[in-house]
């Protein structure tokens, strides 16, 4: 089912280690270059912007050569619109097919073309059905389930996640009202079954080429199930696809459900995540914490915003405070010491971006109002929902 | 994700890449099943930073003409003073090279103490208006202040605020989200374009100059990352410039900047640097390109250029990856 060589990517795997290997400090500058240079590897690019400019320029690329097909096609007028995206989608594949064979993987022009061919068949099947949305989302779905399976390609990954979440929802649409009434407590059952299905499916993984994928997808279960009962998204949605109004002093049906386990979910993360060290449930948990805030706030304005900031800065400042002077001596298990084989501080070096644009001073222009005067910091709001 | 990892590990002693003692040396290590919230506590500090001086700067937005006007200063004086206290008690004082705090918790608070003092000077100047209508001294303190703790304490987010502070003396806003949209106008103004190609090339100076007497030269990454997006963007706004001497004086300046962090990125080794001299560059060369096109009439022979298009691409690419792979085994030597 791969296109790539195994070989290539066992060779991959074994850079992947060397390097951070190196980065941990266990092996040399030398010996790493050794290894790199004894073992051949795909074209790939770590490098997210660069990989991003080759993304756009292969999507220019994909792009023409489809314009160049279609000056020629233009003369057959509405039988080519009809088979257009068809082309299209054939063009896509037959591009990614050769990029795989010249080892291309992660690298930005593959994505691409992967990606572009995905689209199109998303828009050949919503041309043919005219727009039936389950149909386009279940081909999509299996496009991109073979596109992951056969060139190994994440974001593949998560546009099947989507697409096929998205099938569901259209399918419990067509059920009408009472699909729709159900619609939390199916998703939910959903992405718990998934969630268990990827899991097993990673621990009976006997090589890793899957591996990335799969915990992706396991991932994506969490944010699922989460906001699957979220108080906030079931009574906005619901009030978008049922059109009921919440009356003053009533509340949506099984709310107290829907309030426990908007809280009762993310301690259950942060505490599993602690227990098995998994980091992207952890991140996850601080999240659904963040977010259960926000739907609590969003209904109840318990304190002023401006009270909130300054006691919320200082809680979390104290937790921190306590976590590191409790962890920091430890020299295993739970610790505050930087890992030397995981690094998950690459985010840390966004932090002075992050101040010039909350709290940059800006030029006074306006002599009639000088609070202009480091007015980003007045405003504040960005600050919190992006964590 | 572990047993993959030891596999790896494995088929490296294996195939003899790696040597025993390395090779027992990582199983020990990951043995001990190290899980490190070092990270995400530091992000919490941070986090706690940011959260506790917008509710500060909210409250006092909100409340201006309710509390005492002086009861709110001393409090914020108050909490800057300890802040300021802990860090200067528990600092190693100045020195050339890069020094951190002992415990982390420091760091954050002298961004919080800087970000107060900037509130507290920008009420001050609302309130009492010590500095009159001299409202870029108002600016120029905190900035000073700043830059202080950048070099005393050796802290990176308060260079930045620092920084922004410095082009907003000259009446430029760099904060991120500024610089890309209108509120410059550089197009209309041509002296800000000047001041701010001056203040780009003063901010490379000024690197150089730290260079020279290794002072902070981990500093000088921020410094030319500033100077390049300063310089790149004033003078490609001024590229549509209707007046033929101005665009052309612009277009010298872009192609100089783009020569000196061509230099410059691969000095520092820096990816970022290369890749944003790269953009620009390549924007600028099509703007230049299609400026001297302008005048030409091609209302005959466009379909050629609809043809010509995929192979400018193509062309695009392919020096795009030539100049990216040279540049990688550059700086992996």
């Amino acid at each position: 089912m791969i296109v790539y060589d195994k070989k290539i990517l066992d060779n991959e795997i074994l850079v992947d280690e060397a390097d951070t290997l190196y980065k941990g400090g266990f092996i040399s500058k030398e010996q790493k270059q050794f290894i790199k240079k004894e073992l051949s590897v795909f074209r790939s690019q770590n490098n997210i912007l660069v990989r991003i400019g080759f993304f756009l320029l292969g999507s220019f690329l994909y792009g023409s050569i489809c314009g160049a097909i279609s000056i020629i096609g233009m003369n057959a007028e509405n039988a080519y619109f009809k088979i257009c995206c068809y082309i299209f989608a054939a063009v896509g594949f037959a591009g990614s097919e050769l990029l795989a064979k010249q080892n291309y993987h992660n690298h930005g022009l593959d994505d691409a073309f992967i990606l572009g061919t995905i689209l199109n068949i998303g828009f050949a099947i919503g041309i043919t059905t005219d727009g039936y949305e389950s149909v386009i989302a279940f081909f999509m779905a299996i496009a991109s389930l073979y596109m992951f399976l056969r060139y190994l390609h994440l974001l593949s990954m998560l546009v099947f996640c989507f697409s096929i979440t998205a099938f569901l929802f259209f399918q419990m649409f067509e059920f009408g009202e009472i699909g729709k009434a159900i619609l939390p407590f199916t998703a939910m059952t959903f992405a718990a079954i998934c969630y268990f299905l990827t899991k097993k499916l990673i621990n009976n993984l006997i090589k890793s080429y899957y591996y990335k994928g799969l915990l992706l997808a396991n991932t994506f279960c969490l944010v699922l199930f989460y906001l699957s009962c979220n108080y906030l998204v079931v009574r906005e949605l619901s009030a978008e696809l049922l059109g009921t109004e919440v009356q003053p002093g009533t509340d949506i049906p099984f709310a107290f459900f829907f309030y426990g386990f908007t809280f009762v979910v993310p301690i259950v993360y942060l505490v599993q995540a602690l227990r098995t060290k998994d980091r992207f449930m952890l991140w996850i948990s601080f999240l659904a914490i963040g977010f259960s805030i926000y739907t609590i706030r969003f209904y109840y304005a318990v304190l002023p915003i401006e009270v909130a900031l300054t006691l919320g800065g200082l809680v979390l400042f104290a937790i921190a405070y306590f976590s590191i002077k409790k962890l920091k001596e430890k020299e295993s298990g739970l610790t505050f010491k930087p890992d030397r084989i995981n690094h998950s501080d690459n985010f840390l070096n966004a932090e002075a971006l992050v101040v010039a644009s909350t709290f940059g001073i800006k030029p006074e222009v306006k002599v009639d109002s000088p609070m202009e005067f480091g007015g980003g910091g007045f405003s504040g709001g960005g600050s919190e929902g992006n964590f | 994700m572990k047993q993959f990892d030891e596999q790896a590990t494995q088929r490296l002693f294996e195939k003899n890449l790696i040597t025993e003692n390395q090779f027992q040396e990582i199983e020990t290590y990951r043995a001990l099943g190290i899980f490190s919230l070092n990270a995400e506590l530091k992000l919490f500090l941070y986090l706690s930073v940011l959260l506790f001086t917008s509710g500060i700067g909210i409250l006092i937005y909100e409340n201006i003409d309710t509390i005492g006007h002086i009861a709110i200063l001393s409090i914020l004086l108050l909490v800057i003073v300890i802040c300021f206290y802990y860090c200067f008690k528990n600092s190693k004082g100045f020195q050339k090279s890069e020094t951190t705090f002992e415990h982390p918790v420091l760091e954050y608070l002298v961004l919080a103490a800087n970000i107060l003092t900037c509130i507290f000077i920008g009420y001050l100047q609302f309130q009492y208006k010590p500095f009159g209508e001299h409202y870029g001294l108002a600016t120029l303190v905190p900035t000073i202040v700043s830059f202080f703790c950048v070099y005393y304490f050796d802290n990176k987010s308060v260079l930045t605020i620092a920084i922004t502070g410095l082009a907003a003396y000259i009446g430029l806003s760099v904060t991120p989200q500024d610089i890309f949209n209108d509120s410059n106008n550089l197009y209309a103004s041509q002296n800000l374009s000047y001041s701010a190609v001056m203040l780009g090339v003063l901010l490379i100076l000024w690197t150089i100059y730290s260079n020279r007497v290794s002072l902070k030269t981990h500093f000088g990454l921020i410094f030319l990352t500033f100077a390049l997006h300063i310089i790149s963007i004033a003078s490609i706004s001024n590229l549509a410039s209707y007046d033929m001497l101005n665009w052309m004086l612009f277009a010298c300046v872009l192609v100089a900047s783009t020569f000196y962090f061509y230099k410059a990125s691969y000095e520092n080794k820096a990816m970022s640097l290369y890749v944003f001299m790269i953009i620009y560059g390549y924007i600028g060369a099509n703007i230049i390109l299609f400026r001297i096109f302008e005048n030409i009439d091609f209302s005959d022979i466009w379909e050629l250029f609809v043809f010509l298009l995929p192979v400018y691409f193509i062309g695009s690419i392919v020096m795009f990856i030539k100049l990216i792979k040279n540049f990688h085994k550059e700086i992996a030597e």
